[in-house]
């Protein structure tokens, strides 16, 4: 039998030598829509809204990160949800766009370890060094559309749907098994 | 398993990422009411089925989401060139001359 | 020491003695042998039968491309695989293998008889015997073939090792360790590129391993070796071993089979039996080298005749004498080497026969200061020996006249037919070749990939060839990387480069028939086979390929397919050219299922989804269904009870009070902007401009043919946006369609879509006791019929938790959705079940919700339509918007097939009998007609008895709706039922039971 992912809580889920995968708090989602004259919805949310694809900003404990040319998906901290809604709704009629919360989609996995980037290459056929440290990017990993984060060389966070979840920590599981048992 | 050059992201990246969406340039009538039904027929079911340069829509599906064009070449499967929806139709001569 | 190892030869550690079985007979080897360098050391060389004949069959290569010695292996329980190579598989104490295709014994073999019977088994044999009588075919022809076909014996346990995968990228993969790719490896390397260097052997070196008496750059081969390994790896080279390059795909993909335990005595822990990469590299360097062609003539597979070059690997990479008494039989100078070394290992070298008549003066003096007997200008018609080799039958030739024979007696036949390079991956490439005369094979042309081909796969013999061609290779591969590469010499003494010739089968003085001079050793499939396919008007290779099966086995041919076209071409009297090669395919050698399926086995063979409130279910012995790649709850059984009657007892409870039921698979999409609605009228049949806030609609979608793609129902969340359900199978090829048509034929519209699937748990109510059970928990509308009616919907709180609340039915009862953020959705539906016991309430699945759907008549798509079906058709033209401009499917429907008169439609059936339905059971109006009947329709839904007195179904039945009352016939092997054909509602038509 298998927990459902809403049982499980944040911290160390598996580890070896060689990489750690690790739950990540709940946070507020948002997936963020918009064209044209941005300026507004900037000045709305407090930060920028970078324009090339895998670009991300960071302005407080607020995350954004474009995904696409009119996309962007936004974290921020639990309590901050209400005030970006409202922040948001607040220039919709002027520049109407779409703020859609997505904090009940998705759960976030964080991987790490000396061989953290090597870990994802069990599932992820496209080449991560193309993922600059600070950057980001929307791909696939075994099957599952994910957002990979990477936070540093071999640091990464991993954004995926609450179904897919179960499946993809088995990988990451086996791979952090595997990759310790490995002699370099 | 091929490599496709996503026009929005500016990357190459693995085709599975992406899905196909049947041919390109095929415009779906401002008006279909006001269309025959043989030209309605045309539209819904014709397709040039080429051997060789093709032109044809993809999608970064799981990736920035963007429909695109693309001319591909059907014998050899390879990409000849990707480019953005609605940009004009590239130049086949001119495509098909590097690979000569 | 076993009988047949020479001491201080070979890399094999002696003092290191390692047991293990042979068809139950216990042998030693020592640690580094394979099976057949280990049960040659015991003398052994008869490993197997062959697979048409049973022929007696021994080793006749040391490597992969081995076609004969294929055993099988157990290493433990469930760990048993037939068709592995003995040449490549590493022996350790304690392995069991055992030879294949014999019966009783591997000396004693009933099947042998078919080698009597070899007219009989000439190529095209199962085509033209298997023709006649018909009735033969299942009693007798299947059973004898399914009884004789196939290698080996599979398995049957579950294979209990795992598998891996991985992605790698690399700006330069080498594909083989020998010389060449050395080299090539180093070129790159000290570029500082990303280098992967793999090979199959179980260590890297190549021929280098096989040719010790080698000195490069003054040092012996193996010490140069040793220092040129471990200056790659401080260089960052990435050199995989047991590592098989099995497939060469589109833009520089290979696919790697890296064997990770089979060599072990112990499985260490977390280490999977194999992983597939997929290697990603900006270049490639193909340096497979070359493999040594057998000579065909009569007996040339009878154990002890084996590849000359395979016995100098025996010799000087396991310190095996294949034979104390060889001779040698060559039309290369390489096989001249191989006689050296093995008199130097202390065999009595009985002759050297060559076809040729003018052989390097060099190679005769040494023969002659050896004391080596040599016959120029003859060939070999015969061997003989029961099990094993005894003797060679040799005869002299001048001018084209074969000359009375001699016997030589021996012990072993070295045969060498020259060199044929390894063009496998790069055929994968679709790379063009081109015939070399002087070579007598197809050398490697032009490739589309970014891809060089090096050493001894494109015709260059010799350590030094090998070695300059890899460091050029690889500096053109540094340099079409940007980089300026350094040019590099390598000085080698003592090389044995070497020419010969390349034969047909060899001259005989025997009848053509009797020969069997063996081309295809693995199909058995000889010279006379060759030869007949073309007689009897075979002139493709390809034709003769498949008409004869040269080439189609396990080892594709690798040693067969140039002696085979050689013999082909001379039949059809045309250049080998003009005949053509046959295509090579992936795998490059045999591929487990295991590597291949990786990761993805058991309950991982693909993703399974699950809704929050699936463990519940699961706790509650629910009986699972799976929907797209969701697990559903099918039904909750109760002790005793099979599905119908839980069906049953959920559908009755749900009528009666309330049954609750987990819809959080249904797909969501939010639909937000100020042109939502414009899209919203756009994409779905329905009317939607004077669709208020708060309320919501069953929308209907069709494709721009008219037919139906999907429906769900649609809340007005507010002015700009909509809650938009789909069916569960539909939610990504909905959102797709929608953004297609967004992105590529409206870009002009101001509205973005989102997949909101996952972002809520949904919990359904439905029953008279719904509103009674859920008011409570619901904070800022009051459930009533005046507040909140039928087809309602609300953003408030339920039980303390943010939801969008919809008053909506799919079983014909009062019913709602409750959508809670989906980590939530197992709190609110054990909340709600708590609350609900005092009402009884029933938990249902999937089968209880499509017959409460069908008592209604509530469609499901791509159930009651296939792809084909309009709403017309389906009776729902209320849900298609009449005055809109413009919709997707608007212009479809009006298609003159779509506006036909007897159309399938949508019907209801009862039978006549009270019996059930077959879904899917074809409809006929005339029993009686002669068959093939007319066929009028089908079942789409059938159910047993649910909260209807009898079982009910749904069909399509053409012209159905004017046909109310009428009897359709289902026509079933055992009898013909009789139904009527009712409207598709069976219960409460007036939907009074929606009301609160």
């Amino acid at each position: 039998m298998t927990a459902p992912i809403s049982s499980f809580t944040p911290g160390v889920l598996a580890h070896s030598d060689a990489a750690r995968v690790g739950f990540a708090p709940r946070c507020a989602r948002f997936s963020l829509r918009a064209r044209g004259d941005l300026a507004p919805l900037e000045a709305a949310l407090g930060l920028s809204l970078p324009t090339r694809i895998g670009q991300r900003v960071t302005a407080g404990e607020r995350q954004l990160l474009c995904l696409g040319p009119d996309e962007w998906v936004l974290h921020a901290p639990e309590r901050d949800g209400a005030a970006i809604t409202a922040a948001c709704a607040g220039v919709y009629a002027d520049h109407p766009h779409s703020l859609v919360d997505i904090s009940g989609r998705e759960v976030s996995f964080v991987i790490d370890g000396p061989r953290g980037a090597e870990l994802l290459t069990l599932g992820c056929a496209r080449d991560l060094d193309s993922i600059a440290v600070g950057e980001g990017r929307r791909t696939l990993f075994d099957g599952a559309t994910v957002i990979l984060w990477r936070d540093g060389d071999t640091s990464f966070r991993l954004d995926c749907w609450n179904s897919f979840a179960t499946h993809l920590f088995h990988l990451l599981d086996t791979g952090v098994r595997e990759l310790a048992a490995e002699s370099l | 398993m091929l490599l496709i050059h996503c026009p929005y992201c500016n990357e190459t990246l693995p085709e599975v990422e992406f899905a196909y969406a049947s041919e390109a340039h095929i415009a779906r009538p401002a008006k279909p009411s006001d269309v025959s039904d043989e030209d309605w027929a045309e539209f819904l079911f014709m397709r040039s089925n080429v051997k060789g340069p093709l032109y044809e829509r993809w999608r970064h599906i799981h990736g920035c989401g963007r429909f695109f064009n693309a001319v591909r070449d059907t014998v050899t499967d390879k990409f000849l060139t990707t480019y953005k929806a609605g940009d004009p139709r590239p130049d086949l001569s001119s495509l098909t001359e590097g690979l000569k | 020491m076993s009988q047949y190892r020479v001491s201080g030869r070979g890399r094999v550690d002696t003092s290191r003695a390692v047991t293990f079985t042979f068809d139950g007979k216990s042998y030693r080897g020592v640690q580094g042998d394979t099976v057949a360098s280990a049960l040659l050391a015991n003398g052994v060389h008869l490993m197997g039968r062959s697979f048409k004949y049973h022929r007696p069959r021994g080793a006749i290569a040391a490597g992969s491309e081995e076609p004969n010695a294929l055993i099988g292996t157990r290493r433990g329980a469930g760990r048993f695989e037939p068709n592995t190579r003995a040449t490549v598989q590493e022996i350790w104490d304690g392995l069991e293998t055992s030879s294949q295709n014999k019966f009783p014994s591997l000396k004693f073999d009933v099947g042998a008889v078919n080698d009597a019977a070899y007219m009989l088994f000439s190529a095209g044999f199962y085509y033209k015997t298997f023709m006649w009588p018909r009735s033969f075919w299942d009693k007798v022809y299947e059973p004898f073939i399914r009884a004789a076909a196939g290698l080996g014996v599979s398995p049957t346990e579950e294979d209990p090792d795992h598998y891996a995968s991985r992605n790698l990228h690399c700006d330069v993969l080498i594909v083989g360790a020998g010389p060449t790719g050395l080299a090539a490896a180093r070129a790159a390397a000290v570029e500082g590129l990303r280098v992967v260097l793999v090979d199959e052997n179980a260590e890297a070196g190549g021929t280098l391993l096989s040719e010790p008496q080698a000195r490069i750059d003054g040092k012996p081969a193996w010490d140069w070796l040793a220092a040129e390994l471990e200056a790659l790896k401080a260089l960052g080279v990435k050199v995989m071993t047991r590592t098989t390059a099995i497939a060469y795909y589109h833009q520089n993909l290979i696919g790697l089979v890296e064997k990770l335990t089979d060599h072990l005595p112990k499985l260490p822990a977390d280490t999977p039996r194999e992983r597939l990469w997929r290697v990603r590299a900006k270049q490639v360097v193909l340096a497979q080298g070359a493999l040594e062609k057998p000579l065909v003539f009569h007996g040339n597979d009878r154990p002890g005749v084996m590849l000359a070059g395979s016995a100098q690997t025996f010799l000087n990479r396991y310190g095996v004498l294949v034979g104390k008494r060889p001779v040698i039989l060559t039309s290369h100078d390489a096989a001249w080497y191989a006689a050296f070394d093995l008199q130097d290992a202390g065999a009595q070298v009985q002759a050297i026969v060559d076809t040729r008549a003018d052989v390097d003066a060099l190679l005769l003096n040494e023969a002659r200061a050896r004391g080596i007997a040599v016959k120029l200008s003859h060939t070999a018609t015969a061997t003989s020996g029961r099990l094993r080799v005894s003797s060679l039958r040799i005869n002299p030739v001048a001018g084209g006249t074969v000359g009375s024979g001699q016997e030589i007696r021996c012990d072993a036949v070295l045969m060498s037919g020259g060199w044929t390079p390894s063009l496998h991956l790069f055929s994968h490439t679709k790379g063009s070749l081109t015939w070399d005369d002087d070579r007598t094979t197809f050398l490697p042309n032009n490739t589309p990939e970014d891809c060089v081909i090096a050493g001894a796969s494109r015709g260059l013999w010799g350590i030094e060839a090998a070695l300059a061609d890899g460091a050029e290779k690889g500096r053109a591969v540094v340099e079409a990387l940007g980089k300026t590469g350094a040019q590099v010499a390598y000085a080698v003494e003592a090389d044995r480069p070497g020419t010969g010739v390349s034969h047909k089968e060899l001259p005989t003085d025997l009848s053509a028939g009797k020969a069997k001079a063996f081309v295809d050793f693995q199909n058995d499939v000889t010279a006379k086979d060759l030869r007949l396919a073309v007689r009897e008007g075979m002139r493709s290779i390809e034709h003769v390929k498949r008409y004869t099966t040269n080439g189609m086995a396990t080892d594709q041919g690798k040693m067969s397919n140039i002696n085979g076209l050689n013999i082909a071409s001379d039949a059809l009297g045309k250049k080998q050219p003009q005949v053509g090669l046959t295509t090579f395919r992936p795998p490059y050698t045999p591929t487990s299922f295991g590597a291949f399926a990786g990761y993805h086995r058991g309950e991982h063979f693909e993703v399974t989804r699950k809704t929050d409130i699936d463990s519940w279910a699961e706790a509650k012995n629910a009986v699972f269904e799976p929907v797209g790649q969701w697990r559903r709850a099918r039904y909750f059984p109760k002790p005793g009870e099979d599905m119908d009657a839980a069906v049953r007892r959920e559908c009755a409870a749900t009528r009666a009070s309330v049954g609750i039921f987990d819809a959080s698979t249904l797909g969501k999409i939010e639909v937000v902007g100020p042109d939502a609605v414009e899209f919203m009228n756009r994409m779905y049949t329905n009317p939607w401009t004077k669709l208020a806030p708060g309320r919501c609609r069953y929308g209907l979608l069709l494709g721009d043919d008219g037919y139906i793609r999907d429906d769900g129902v649609i809340g007005r969340m507010s002015e700009d946006r909509f809650h938009v359900t789909t069916t569960t199978g539909g939610a990504a090829r909905v959102l797709n369609m929608m953004e297609d048509y967004l992105q590529t034929e409206w870009p002009d519209l101001n509205v973005w879509l989102t997949s909101t699937t996952e972002q809520w748990s949904t919990v359904a109510l439905n029953g008279p006791d719904a509103a009674k059970l859920l008011a409570p928990f619901v904070e800022g509308v009051e459930l009533t019929e005046e507040t909140f009616p039928h087809m309602s919907c609300v953003e408030c709180t339920v039980a303390g938790m943010p939801a969008r609340l919809f008053r909506v039915s799919f079983t014909g009862e009062i019913g709602f959705e409750v959508n809670v953020p989906a980590h939530l959705g197992r709190k609110l539906w054990e909340t709600l079940w708590d609350a609900g016991q005092q009402y009884g309430i029933t938990a249902y699945g999937t089968e209880t919700m499509h017959v409460l759907r069908a008592e209604k008549g509530y469609i499901i798509v791509g159930q009651d339509t296939d792809g084909t079906v309009t709403p017309y058709d389906c009776g729902m033209g209320w849900a298609v918007g009449k005055k809109k401009p413009d919709f997707v499917g608007m212009r479809g429907l009006a298609r003159p097939d779509l506006q036909a008169k007897n159309r399938k439609q949508l019907v209801g059936l009862l039978t006549e009998d009270g019996s059930k339905l077959e879904e899917g059971a074809q409809i006929v109006f005339d029993p009686k007609q002669a068959i093939p009947m007319t066929m009028v329709g089908h079942v789409t839904s059938s159910y047993d008895i649910g909260t209807t007195d009898q079982p009910i179904a749904l069909a399509l039945v053409a012209g159905g709706h004017e046909k109310m009352g009428e009897t359709v016939y289902i026509p079933m092997p055992d009898r013909t039922i009789a139904a009527k054909i009712t409207s598709t509602v069976f219960v409460d038509p007036d939907n009074t039971r929606l009301k609160i």
